[in-house]
């Protein structure tokens, strides 16, 4: 009778653990590729965070901000919220106020908001800026002092402002989401640059995310690539789990504000799509999304 | 490996410059110096050549000529600076260069065939650049029966399969190296070229020549017979003249064996090495390649 061949790796994804105490949350370890039980062991299911922001949303359809409506002027209120009555096990807090476009908050502000609520939620926290390197640099490196010890995960963590951030991430215990574009070079080269300071099994990595129909397809095939890189060729700088932030990027389109149902769908899909290509983390911010997604991999 | 100069070059400032006002002083400097070093041909790259490609191209040639006997590699995509570049070159000229692309081929082949020059011949053609080794044969088979009708022999062809840079796709160079051993039956006669430098585009500038002599090196093995490379990188002119058998043998045994010990390596030989391993694949290119 035909038997399958199975592959073995001899290497695992590191491990890197979310939060402290006895909420915290490991992602990563595997051996095999995602959901091959038949071929290894995946000892942690992906990491699924709902996204909350520290300021009323701009722009967010009614139907994303519909489950939060009662909670949106009040971060903490939010994040409960989430925990509470939609069930996130992780939370991603998107530093919206500090852009330095929009509101400009000051890094002192941003860090205040964070240790509120971690201080009150004792929750696996991702904490995000906005992507401006100079500013992001200052929010996170204040956010990283006034939370030290409280292991979060903070990012994107760029070619630009790696160093600053992760010296402090390192000095107050917090992991990290190296992000780089699109490329698994450019992904390697950051994490060879990190880990000659920072150690490995704190990062994540963050290839970036595009959403359905707006060029999913690369955002899969990099993916696949880096998993690939890490486990099949043994790659000790591609061995880290990839964070994927799916909201943002869905929420943009044109096709997700069109109606409710396409909408979470649309989140759903591409969520999903990403865990199939080798995602171990990922950002989502409708709880429908969040409970299809947990459905399908349970 | 036969040797093509590529530092006469527009791209240069200090050539482009001298090229505009007529000066003959930077470009006598930059022939002789590769002339010294031992260059077998100099590619005089103009470029596409929009201003008196005709007057330009002549001037060049003759210029290089008083300071040298080697023979020239006419590189541009101007069929007029082409043409009169070819009226009077002394030595057997190469045209740089056609391709499988229609127009390419109705234009730049019969110049070649007229001025009995040597030509070389890219595997690109109107579907762009093929994407693996069996691609880039059928396009090259196709412009080579289009050159031998015209009565361009394989003996006057030199192959370009078009050299990507290591850190846009690591594939492609491997691709490159499995077409090169291809050649031989595919065109018995023809020689291969390549514009060797184009491999570390984009790799930090420091940097750039370590990948590029290791990739030689490399090619050198698989039958590569040609390169467009710096006549000024001393160590790449030592390493092709077999002055450094040492430093060849290792990166033969680093394409050869799967973990090479390199504990007890001098640094330079750990470069050659690691260099080696992303150039044939086994590890992944990043710009920081020496640094693990």
């Amino acid at each position: 009778m035909y038997e399958a061949p199975l592959e073995k790796h001899s290497v695992n994804i590191r491990e890197v653990v979310l939060g402290d105490g006895e909420k915290a949350k490991k992602i990563g370890g595997e051996n095999t590729f995602p959901f091959h039980f038949f071929e290894g062991t995946l000892p942690n299911p992906p990491g699924l965070a709902l996204e909350f922001l520290d300021m009323q949303p701009e722009n967010w359809t009614a139907w994303t901000l519909e489950p939060f409506r009662d909670v949106v002027s009040d971060p903490l209120k939010w994040a409960g919220k989430c925990v509470g009555e939609y069930g996130a096990e992780i939370l991603c807090l998107r530093l919206l106020s500090t852009d330095p476009m929009g509101r400009d908050a000051s890094p002192e502000e941003a860090a205040k908001t964070v240790k509120n609520i971690v201080d009150s939620l004792n929750i696996p926290l991702i904490v995000l800026g906005t992507g401006t390197e100079d500013k992001d640099s200052k929010v996170l490196i204040e956010v990283a002092r006034a939370c030290s010890g409280k292991n979060l995960l903070l990012g994107p963590v760029l070619k630009g402002n790696y160093q600053e951030i992760a010296k402090a991430a390192l000095e107050h215990g917090h992991a990290i989401v190296a992000q780089a574009s699109m490329d698994a070079n450019l992904t390697k080269e950051l994490n060879i640059a990190l880990c000659k300071f920072f150690p490995p099994e704190k990062i994540v990595v963050d290839p970036t995310s595009s959403a359905l129909g707006y060029g999913m397809e690369y955002t899969f095939s990099i993916i696949e690539s880096i998993k690939q890189f890490g486990l099949v060729d043994k790659d000790n700088m591609m061995r880290m789990p990839i964070f994927s932030d799916v909201a943002g990027e869905c929420w943009r389109t044109k096709e997700a504000r069109e109606s409710e149902e396409q909408g979470i769908l649309w989140e759903a899909i591409t969520g999903m799509t990403f865990l199939l290509a080798g995602a171990d983390l990922l950002v989502l911010r409708h709880p429908e999304a969040l409970r299809l997604i947990k459905n399908m991999i349970s | 490996m036969i040797l093509i100069g590529e530092d006469l070059n527009v791209m240069s400032n200090t050539i482009s410059q001298a090229i505009k006002e007529r000066n003959p002083e930077p470009i006598r400097k930059c022939v002789e110096g590769q002339a010294g070093n031992g260059m077998d041909y100099l590619d005089l790259n103009v470029g596409p050549q929009k201003k008196d490609p005709a007057e330009t191209m002549e001037w060049l040639v003759k210029t290089v000529q008083d300071y040298t006997d080697l023979p020239l590699c006419l590189d541009t995509t101007n069929p007029v600076a082409m043409e009169a570049g070819l009226n009077f070159c002394k030595q057997k000229a190469l045209v740089n260069s056609a391709s499988g692309v229609k127009e390419s081929m109705e234009t730049v082949m019969p110049l070649c065939r007229k001025y009995s020059a040597g030509l070389v011949l890219s595997v690109i053609n109107d579907a762009g650049l093929p994407s693996d080794a069996d691609e880039r044969a059928a396009s090259i088979l196709e412009s080579l029966e289009f050159a031998n009708e015209l009565g361009i022999e394989n003996e006057d062809i030199w192959i370009d399969p078009v050299l990507l840079p290591v850190g846009v796709d690591q594939r492609q160079v491997l691709s490159y190296m499995e077409f090169i051993q291809m050649i031989p039956d595919l065109a018995p006669g023809a020689k291969s070229v390549c514009g060797l430098s184009n491999l570390s585009y984009s790799a930090p500038k420091g940097l750039r020549g370590l990948l590029n002599r290791t990739f030689m090196v490399i090619i050198s093995r698989y039958g590569q017979d040609a390169a467009i490379a710096s006549g000024f990188d001393e160590e790449l002119i030592l390493l092709n003249k077999g002055e450094m058998p040492e430093i060849v043998d290792l990166i033969h045994r680093a394409m050869d064996e799967e973990d090479l010990d390199i504990s007890n390596l001098s640094q330079k030989e750990q470069e050659y090495v690691k260099t080696t391993q992303v150039l044939m694949g086994k590890t992944l290119y990043s710009n920081s390649w020496l640094e693990v």
